[in-house]
């Protein structure tokens, strides 16, 4: 049961990734795309934990560590250099 | 199963953004593609089970290389609002 | 247009190539040749959890020393190329907004820390010194991005490199004295596989490695960080 749930967990995640991977692919304006990039990478820290899970592999959450202290750096150097403030 | 659903999503985004990457005619939107390929890489060697490569990917590849292409685009901008 | 049809039909079909490939592709139950060795004798060799920590560290030692010195090479070339005469504090930066000052003066602790638990866990758990030198090097980005006109001790970096990497080869002298070879990590007791202190030298040279890529990469970093900003002669006489 428990498992189950953490399937279609996984499913759900995977469709988020995709729907907001259309965003990015579509997306007219560069911010959309900034945008996009950081919530795909929000969706992924998530979609780490569930493998982890999945594979019974607890040492997998330290990659998702790593995401979550360092994936907003990238978009603060975007938002600055868009800004002019590098 | 799910791993093999996880594996061809995946790796299809991956090529649909490595595709961004080398078209698109905004450097700024390739950098962020690149960005993307690399997220998308280091889950991929996390589904293969190989948590190291993924944390260097995910140091390097998606954060760090994003930044220094950054910067070095912001000093070509630079150079050219002051030659105007 | 006919273009970028070829190439996406192009991509399409090597896309196909590999995804046959895939399909056929089953995991093989038997690992092969030198993979079997180090899966079977890993542990009892050099007493690392971690098995990519002992191939890295011990077995193929040397190709770290390399890649070690590659970076190193790498650091300096960037320094010598992108040296800049004038100081920072004359060029003008927009100030980071509140926001951005409360989370980085309140997340560096926490990304440093994350750093040191990479490298130093580098035989127990995923990652290892050239990981944790990368996230050390990005606390030091958040520290720049937040506080442009933040000066780095590049003495203090100096210092710390030249250090680590002196005693690296220092380590894998004793090796050669005291063990069976050149970067051995056996000099000191490998221990129990999973406790903190095992795995003879490996955690000790993880350390020293985190510390350099670290330091290292942060000299990149803020070398990059250097050259940025308006230059405040070329602001006045400007267009803008």
């Amino acid at each position: 049961m428990g498992n189950m749930l953490f399937l279609a967990s996984a499913l759900i995640a995977l469709v988020a990734l995709g729907v907001s991977a259309i965003r990015f692919f579509r997306g007219p304006d560069t911010l959309d795309r900034v945008v996009a990039f950081d919530v795909i990478t929000i969706i992924s820290i998530s979609l780490i934990a569930i493998i982890g899970f999945i594979m019974q592999r607890s040492v997998l959450i330290d990659v998702a560590l790593v995401y979550a202290l360092l994936s907003f750096l990238g978009v603060i150097i975007i938002a600055k250099y868009v800004e002019r403030g590098l | 199963m799910i791993e093999s659903i996880l594996f061809i999503v995946l790796a299809l985004l991956a090529l649909a953004s490595a595709v961004v990457a080398v078209i698109s005619k905004n450097l700024v939107t390739s950098i962020i593609s690149a960005g993307l390929v690399s997220l998308l890489a280091s889950l991929l060697y996390l589904l293969m089970s190989a948590p190291d490569v993924a944390m260097t990917e995910a140091a390097i590849g998606s954060s760090l290389a994003t930044i220094i292409f950054f910067y070095v685009l912001n000093r070509i901008r630079a150079k050219e609002d002051s030659r105007d | 247009m006919i273009r970028t049809f070829g190439i996406i039909l192009t991509l399409i079909g090597v896309a196909f190539l590999f995804f046959s490939l895939f399909l056929e592709y089953e995991t093989p139950l038997e690992l092969s040749g030198s993979a079997s060795y180090y899966a079977a004798s890993t542990a009892e060799d050099t007493g690392s959890a971690n098995l990519v920590s002992a191939i890295v560290v011990t077995y193929r030692g040397l190709d770290t020393l390399g890649e070690v010195t590659i970076l190193f090479l790498t650091s300096s070339i960037m320094s010598y190329m992108l040296k800049t005469k004038k100081a920072r504090n004359q060029r003008t930066f927009r100030e980071s907004s509140e926001l951005l000052r409360t989370a980085s003066a309140l997340l560096v602790p926490f990304i440093i820390l994350l750093g040191v638990f990479i490298f130093v866990h580098g035989h127990l758990s995923p990652g290892g010194g050239f990981q944790g030198g990368a996230v050390l090097a990005s606390a030091l980005v958040l520290l720049l991005v937040a506080d442009p006109l933040y000066t780095v001790q590049s003495r203090i970096l100096s210092v710390i490199e030249s250090s680590s990497g002196f005693l690296y080869v220092l380590l894998g002298l004793s090796g050669l004295l005291f063990g069976a070879g050149f970067l051995d990590s056996r000099v000191l007791p490998t221990g129990r596989v999973g406790e903190l202190f095992s795995a003879g030298l490996i955690p000790l040279i993880y350390i020293l490695i985190g510390l350099k890529v670290g330091t290292e990469l942060s000299n990149l970093l803020s070398v990059f960080h250097s050259v940025q900003g308006q230059d405040l002669m070329e602001d006045e006489g400007g267009a803008r």
